[in-house]
Order: C-alpha cells, then structure tokens, then sequence
C-alpha cells in the first residue's frame, strides 16, 4: 500500500521535472535569479555589518549559520510541499481543479503533493548552501559526532514544521475560499525570524513564538548547541533538542486538520 | 488630461474593493516592520548614531520602507507583462491615448490607494508601537511630499521598462524578478544605503535606485541640508524624464517584434 503510494507519487514528480526542465537555459537563469534575489538580503547584512560587528552579540559567521540552516530547510520545503502553497492551492479550490482530483482514483493527498513540485526553488537551496558555507569558513564549527548527526535531524524538522504550516493554511482555504495571508507571517515571517538570533525580538513576540508556536525551538535553540553559546533564557538542558518534536507537532496536527477539512469539505461550485 | 484624470479615478476605487487583501497586506507588513526594526536596534546595541543615522531614525526607515512596499509595488508589478502575454495590449495600443501615459494613469490611480490603505495606516500603526522620527517643519514635509511622488514615478519608469522584456521573451518574468531584486538592495530598502560602505553608496547614486527610496528616507528623516534636499530632489525629476525617454525607445523597438495571436 504504502509502496504503490510512493511510486504513484514518484511518477507525478518525474512528470513535474520533466516539463519543467524541457527548455533548460531558461530553467537555469530562472534558478539563478531565484537565488541571487534572495541572496541580496544577507548581503545587504553583511555588507552593514562592517560598520556594527555584530547582532545581537552574534557575528556574522554565527548568523550566516542561522540563516543558511533556515534556507536550505525552507527550499527544501518550499520545493517538496509546492502543492500546499497555499497561494496555489486557493486557485485550486476556487476554480475546481481539486474537485476532479477528488474524484480520481488515487490517494489525494499524494495528488496534492505530485500536482506541484517547483525545481526552480534549487535557487533557494543553493543560495543557503552558500551562505552556510560562509558560515563555516567565518566561525567553523567543530562537528563532532553528535552535532554532525543531530544537522539533519534540524533541518528534516524545520521541513515538517513549515510544511505542517503549509497543509493547515491550506486547509482554511476549504472554508475562506480565498487565500489567508496572515498564514503568511507564519511561513514567511516565520523563516525571516529564524534567520536571526530570536532574543534580539520583543519580549512578547519571543513569549508567542516560544509557547503558542514553537518556532524558537527549530532553529535557534539548536544553533545554541551546534555554537556551543550559553542560553539567555534559562530552558532546561534539553531545550536544542526539542526541534524534532515541534517539527512532528506541526506536521502530524495539520495533517489531522487536513483530514477533518477534507470531509467537511463540499466544493466551491465552480 | 481630463480622460488621464478619469482612467486614475478608476484604478483608485478598484483598488479599494480588495479590502480583506488590503487588511492582510498590512498586518503582514506591519509585523515584518516590528522584526526588521527589532534587527535594527541590536545593530546599534545602543550606539546614539552610525553614520549620521540616529536609532530613531532607524526604527523610523523600517517603518517607512514597510509603508511603501505597496505604494511602490516593490516585490513585482506583471500588468503589462500579462497584458503582452494575454495579447490585451493590442487594444491598449488602439486607444487614443499614449501607452505610457495610459499605464501612468493607472498606476498613479493604484499608488494613491494604497499609499492610503497600507502607508499612511501602516505608519500610524507603527508609531504606536515604536518611539518614531518625524519632519519637523512644514517645508520638510513638503519636500517629502515631492521626494515621495517623485519616487513613485521613479519607480513606475523602471516597472515599465522591465514589464517590456515580454516582448522579447515569453519566459520573461526570471528576468522581471531578477530587474526587481536589484531594486531592493540599491535602492536602500533592505538596509539604509547609510549603513552600507562608503564604496557601495558611491556605486549606488550612479544609478536610478536611491531615487525610488532613500531619498524619501533621508528627507523624511531630515539628514540632509536644505540645498542637498533640493539636489536629491533635482535628481529624482532627472531619473524619471531620463528613464521616461528611455522607455519610449524599448517601446518601439518591443512593438516591431509583436505577434498577435487571434483567439
């Protein structure tokens, strides 16, 4: 079951590419733009930081490492959950293409996630390749065994919380019709906020994005451990370690969410 | 004039009916705004000016250059790219008015309405959460009221300009996207050109940029002298004729190589 699920999903995907790459210089400039236009703003940052050293007590290397972990993880996602865009998925509820996917014999959750997959987003993961590499070259980091392990394990979290972030605004879009921008502070704010140091925020943004949205613990926290930088607000030990648990959090709720939408859901009329 | 006048009217009011869209727009401004001015002020880490730029004035840019997102239409503007795409601008070029002044009017109809709705809402907004800096004479504000219409003709002749590559390229929106990030690095929208190395805002008023947003900044924050105010005021009106010719060109030339499809 499972199996021929993933394969049905594979085949979406290969369609996906393969159209996507059938005129490959245009495909190439348009990766290469995606990245520089977003590499612009930490170059911006660095370039001020030659008059201020640091932020927040962090250095720019420090930061770069913050901000590179983010980015790759946000393309990664960006890339793999296009279908829930949320931008895109409203069209899809408004004009009805999702009421004929209903209606196809395949699991529509994998029809969702195989009707995008946008390759273009490479620029994305590319640019927060470069910047992590800016980041070891300026503060390297010593990778010890745990650390080199616990990497992926953060950034396959932040994939599943933003992902996670994705399917629920998605999901609202059953009942708005329209697409709910606000879940956009979620998502895009959510990766602008996590590309700094998070004790650099007002009391009552951190307070929210720590107790009500978990997004302190799925990068900061965890650069504190890859860093070695002491906490500044006093969590428990096991506080850089809580990123799996809120990406999981995330995703498995909002997969519930998107279940409970699917069967109150009735069609647009279009 | 009068139809000039008519066509803005129109873009106006259209532009207030999206108003949940109006309503989000401004909150998501509103909370990137209270995160870049939070960056700003541990950049500072309580240092009273860097660079003639007080933290007030800090805090202040991240307020205005939020406030003008819409106003300038700074992450991409496709009109007239879709218009070329979808074939419309055949009619748009049959109409009796100049296609440049057509387009004029209804982005100058579309930037009024949101320089209302997400500006001015936005910086009230903002003031009531950060301690902000304001012109503090008459003439100041003046003189920011033109830098602030200047900038957003500025900005239309450079949106224009990049709109025509889809007479060139059917793909053309890669090469839209990548004309519009340029703006936001050299127009001193993603820091404050102050803060940037001597070198680089040197590089920087070479080109049309600082005219679509620092200069309104530095007006607005009163780091200029009066005769420099009048110089960068001088220079915004120079980059709009010069742009506004320039344009004329790449119009014709675009119009030669289009194809009408019939449908």
């Amino acid at each position: 079951m499972l199996r021929r699920l993933f394969t049905t999903y594979l085949k979406f995907i290969q369609i996906q590419i393969l159209s996507q790459i059938q005129y490959p210089f245009s495909f190439l400039f348009d990766v290469f733009t995606n990245g520089i236009s977003l590499l612009i703003f930490f170059l911006s940052l660095s370039l001020v930081l030659q008059r201020f050293d640091n932020v927040g007590g962090w250095r720019l290397g420090e930061i770069a490492f913050l901000w590179g972990t983010a980015e790759i993880a946000f393309g990664l996602m960006d890339m793999i959950f296009s279908g829930f865009d949320p931008d895109s998925f409203s069209v899809m509820v408004r004009q009805g293409t999702l009421d004929q996917m209903l209606l196809r014999p395949a699991n529509i959750t994998i029809q969702i996630f195989g009707s995008r997959f946008i390759l273009r987003r490479l620029g994305r993961i590319a640019e927060g390749l470069i910047i992590f590499t800016i980041s070891q070259v300026l503060s390297p980091i010593v990778w010890t065994l745990p650390r080199l392990l616990f990497y992926p394990v953060v950034i396959f979290s932040q994939i599943l919380f933003f992902g996670g972030l994705f399917i629920a605004g998605s999901t609202i879009t059953f009942w708005t019709i329209e697409r709910i921008e606000a879940v956009n502070i979620l998502t895009y704010g959510g990766n602008e906020m996590i590309s700094y140091p998070m004790h650099i925020y007002p009391d009552w943004l951190i307070k929210f994005f720590t107790y009500l949205i978990p997004l302190i613990f799925i990068n900061y926290y965890p650069a504190l451990f890859f860093l070695g930088k002491p906490d500044p607000f006093g969590m428990p030990a096991f506080a850089p370690f809580l990123a799996p648990l809120a990406g999981l959090g995330v995703f498995l709720a909002s997969l519930w969410f998107w279940k409970f939408g699917l069967r109150y859901y009735q069609g647009t009329g279009s | 004039m009068r139809l000039f006048l008519k066509i803005l009217r129109l873009s106006f009011r259209r532009q207030l009916t999206y108003r949940t869209a109006t309503l989000a727009g401004l909150v998501t401004n509103l909370f990137f705004g209270v995160l870049r001015a939070s960056v700003l002020i541990a950049l500072f880490n309580a240092q009273p000016s860097v660079n003639g730029l007080t933290v007030k004035g800090a805090v202040t840019f991240a307020g205005l250059t939020q406030g003008v997102i819409a106003y300038l239409s700074i992450f991409g503007w496709w009109d007239i790219m879709q218009s070329i795409e979808k074939g419309s601008i055949g009619a748009d070029l049959l109409k009796p008015m100049n296609f440049f002044t057509y387009w004029l009017a209804q982005d100058i109809g579309r930037a009024a309405a949101q320089f209302v709705t997400r500006g001015l809402v936005l910086m009230i907004a903002f003031g009531f959460l950060f301690q902000i800096t304001l012109p503090a004479s008459p003439a100041q504000w003046l003189a920011f009221a033109f830098a602030l219409i200047l900038s957003g003709l500025v900005s239309f002749a450079w949106r224009f300009i990049i709109n025509l590559a889809a007479f060139w390229s059917p793909n053309a929106i890669g090469f839209g996207r990548f004309a519009f990030s340029l703006t936001w690095i050299f127009s001193g929208f993603a820091m404050p050109l102050r803060l940037f190395p001597d070198w680089f805002q040197q590089f920087c008023a070479f080109t049309p940029f600082p005219a679509m947003i620092n200069t309104v900044i530095e007006i607005f924050l009163g780091t200029l002298t009066p005769p420099e105010t009048l110089q960068a005021l001088l220079l915004q009106a120079a980059w709009f004729v010069g742009l506004s010719i320039l344009s004329q060109f790449i119009l014709k030339a675009g119009i030669r190589r289009l194809v009408i499809q019939g449908g």
